[in-house]
């Protein structure tokens, strides 16, 4: 809004001039090197040897004895396995779906400049602030038939409201949804607000100018607009769906029976419950797998050409 | 911002956020509640709200049954350690890459965020080893150390989100009147950058003081912080609720009143890269 921004383009960066040439070239790659150690070493190190070892027999303690794609192949006919494939899939395009529309919805409201903003903000923000080992456990409680929602729904007069996922096998991964989404809808919120905030007042005078409804002004303006926002929120939501697990633990441990099992905690069972360690290596180079076929066409789309700088 | 919202308009906004306010915050509510009930009213049906006899017990259960002053020494250590090391690390490298961007800056940037996405078990084992072979599991120096790779990416990230916005004409500026590279970065860059930092420092503390999957694993009594702490109180306590509720909230009331202390840098913290 101030004419001292600068774009990400607009290069006067560029033409800054360091006293001396040798020290510019050299400053810049000496303050890279701890971060690219660290990252080398241990991001690609780890994985690689995850990876190694996935091919290998190792049981209690990882051992160089190789079987090919055995442990694969028993991976596969694991229905473990696969139910925490699908729930995985659910769960990661429902909250990402869910996150998303909430969110912006939420910063929509919130932009309309109501009363007590910067108190509902907070609000919004708290759940953010527990770990998800904390929030299993309220949600745990909250789905509970006998003592949550449903008992106090029918408390207010209407007794056939039912509403149990978390012992229901068809369900209980919505149930870890609600508890997910309130945990992380707030932080996206937060994201889009600033967004929203970010855009200039002008633009809303135009479409009110050529008479473009609100709705259509956000849709067709404004959320296109928001391409740097959402690619931000994409990313995060991203790196907390791969990483579920601490909520599944203390709210199912997985259960009914293995309704709720994902990945990531089939890793650790195998690894630490089964002292199967390489089952546990194929099924994380598996996840890393998935994850990379699905990063790679996204990052080079969103990346890859300078078109958006 | 000024676009015309009729009153009446405005007032029902502002009911319609108040309660999806209240029900986003009702659980924490409920939570706190029952912490200061006894183990029979909280089960009790119908729940009672406000009205039942106010009481410490349930705290002061928790207190004399587990470790809490030692597991939130611990939280503190983990969390603000791992998090200043990583801006250690992370100053000069975002500083690089605003600064002085090379043609692969970008890919570095993205390279680095993509490792954020990768699953975290790939690299567990790997690091429980090398932890075992340095003798350092269940250690704080572990947990920080590892807290602070994993937040790393994030941490790169949001510095350099911050320091990109810093104009360069200032620097120039600067080195126009004889500022050398320390004095530049003392006192130019450094005043310039101190609130992208403190938000960035801000966030990354709830975000390693809320790492459970990590906490859970490499620690078992010594550097176990509160993530364990609750984790390994919900198993035996399972169905006491009041007293999981007390224990919860002891784990959780830390980090809300810091967020409640810095609320506006929190905010700016959470809105990294996204403001303008």
């Amino acid at each position: 809004m101030t004419t001292t921004d600068i774009g990400p383009n607009t290069g006067p960066r560029e033409t800054v001039r360091r006293p001396s040439r040798f020290l510019r070239n050299l400053s810049p790659k000496i303050a890279m090197l701890p971060l690219i150690f660290t990252a080398c070493v241990v991001f690609l190190g780890g994985t690689l040897w995850t990876v190694l070892y996935s091919f290998t027999k190792s049981g209690l303690l990882p051992r160089l004895s190789w079987v090919g794609l055995d442990q694969y192949e028993r991976l596969w006919s694991s229905r473990k396995w696969i139910v925490s494939i699908e729930n995985l899939a659910l769960y990661g395009i429902c909250s990402l779906i869910g996150t998303l529309v909430i969110g912006f919805t939420l910063a929509a409201l919130l932009d309309r400049k109501i009363r007590g903003e910067a108190v509902f903000r907070s609000i919004f923000l708290y759940p953010f602030a527990l770990s998800f080992i904390v929030t299993g456990l309220v949600w745990q409680w909250i789905l509970n038939p006998e003592l949550g929602l449903q008992n106090v729904v029918r408390e207010w007069g209407w007794t056939s409201f039912t509403f149990d996922p978390l012992n229901n096998p068809e369900i209980v991964m919505f149930g870890l949804l609600i508890a997910g989404l309130w945990q992380g809808t707030g932080l996206i919120m937060c994201i889009m607000l600033a967004g929203l905030r970010g855009i200039d007042e002008d633009i809303w005078k135009a479409a009110r100018v050529d008479g473009i409804g609100t709705v259509k002004t956000y849709i067709r303006v404004i959320i296109p607009m928001m391409r740097p926002v959402f690619v931000t929120s994409l990313v995060l939501i991203a790196a907390g769906i791969v990483k579920l697990y601490d909520l599944v633990v203390a709210q199912t441990s997985g259960g009914p029976g293995i309704s709720s099992e994902v990945p990531a905690k089939y890793v650790m069972t195998a690894m630490f419950g089964g002292q199967n360690l390489g089952q546990g290596f194929a099924a994380s180079s598996m996840m890393l797998l998935m994850v990379v076929i699905i990063l790679i066409p996204w990052a080079y789309l969103e990346f890859g050409g300078k078109k958006h700088g | 911002m000024a676009r015309a919202i009729s009153n009446r308009k405005k007032i029902m906004w502002t009911a319609l956020s108040w309660g999806i306010g209240l029900l986003i915050f009702f659980p924490i509510l409920w939570t706190f509640l029952t912490s200061f009930k006894s183990e029979a009213t909280a089960i009790s049906d119908p729940p009672v709200w406000f009205f039942f006899d106010w009481t410490t017990q349930n705290y002061s259960d928790v207190l004399e049954r587990s470790n809490y002053p030692l597991a939130l020494m611990n939280s503190i250590i983990i969390a603000v350690g791992s998090t200043l090391l990583g801006i250690i690390i992370a100053v000069p490298a975002a500083w690089a890459m605003a600064f002085v961007p090379g043609k692969k800056t970008k890919d570095v940037l993205l390279w680095m965020l993509s490792t954020k996405m990768l699953p975290a078990v790939g690299v567990l084992y790997p690091l429980v080893l090398i932890a075992k072979y340095f003798g350092v599991m269940d250690s704080r120096i572990l947990l920080i150390v590892v807290l602070m790779l994993i937040n790393l990416p994030i941490i790169v990230w949001m510095l350099y989100t911050y320091f990109r916005e810093i104009p360069g004409e200032i620097l120039e500026a600067a080195r126009m009147d004889g500022a050398g590279l320390k004095n530049e970065i003392i006192y130019v860059l450094t005043p310039m950058a101190v609130p992208g930092i403190a938000s960035t420092i801000l966030l990354n503390i709830i975000l390693a003081w809320n790492e459970a999957f990590w906490t859970i694993i490499l620690t078992t009594v010594n550097a176990a912080p509160l993530t364990k702490f609750i984790s390994s109180f919900s198993a035996p306590e399972g169905l006491f609720y009041a007293k999981l509720s007390a224990a919860s909230i002891m784990a959780i009331a830390p980090i809300l009143i810091m967020g409640w202390f810095s609320q506006k840098q929190l905010v700016r913290g959470l809105t990294f890269g996204a403001v303008k």
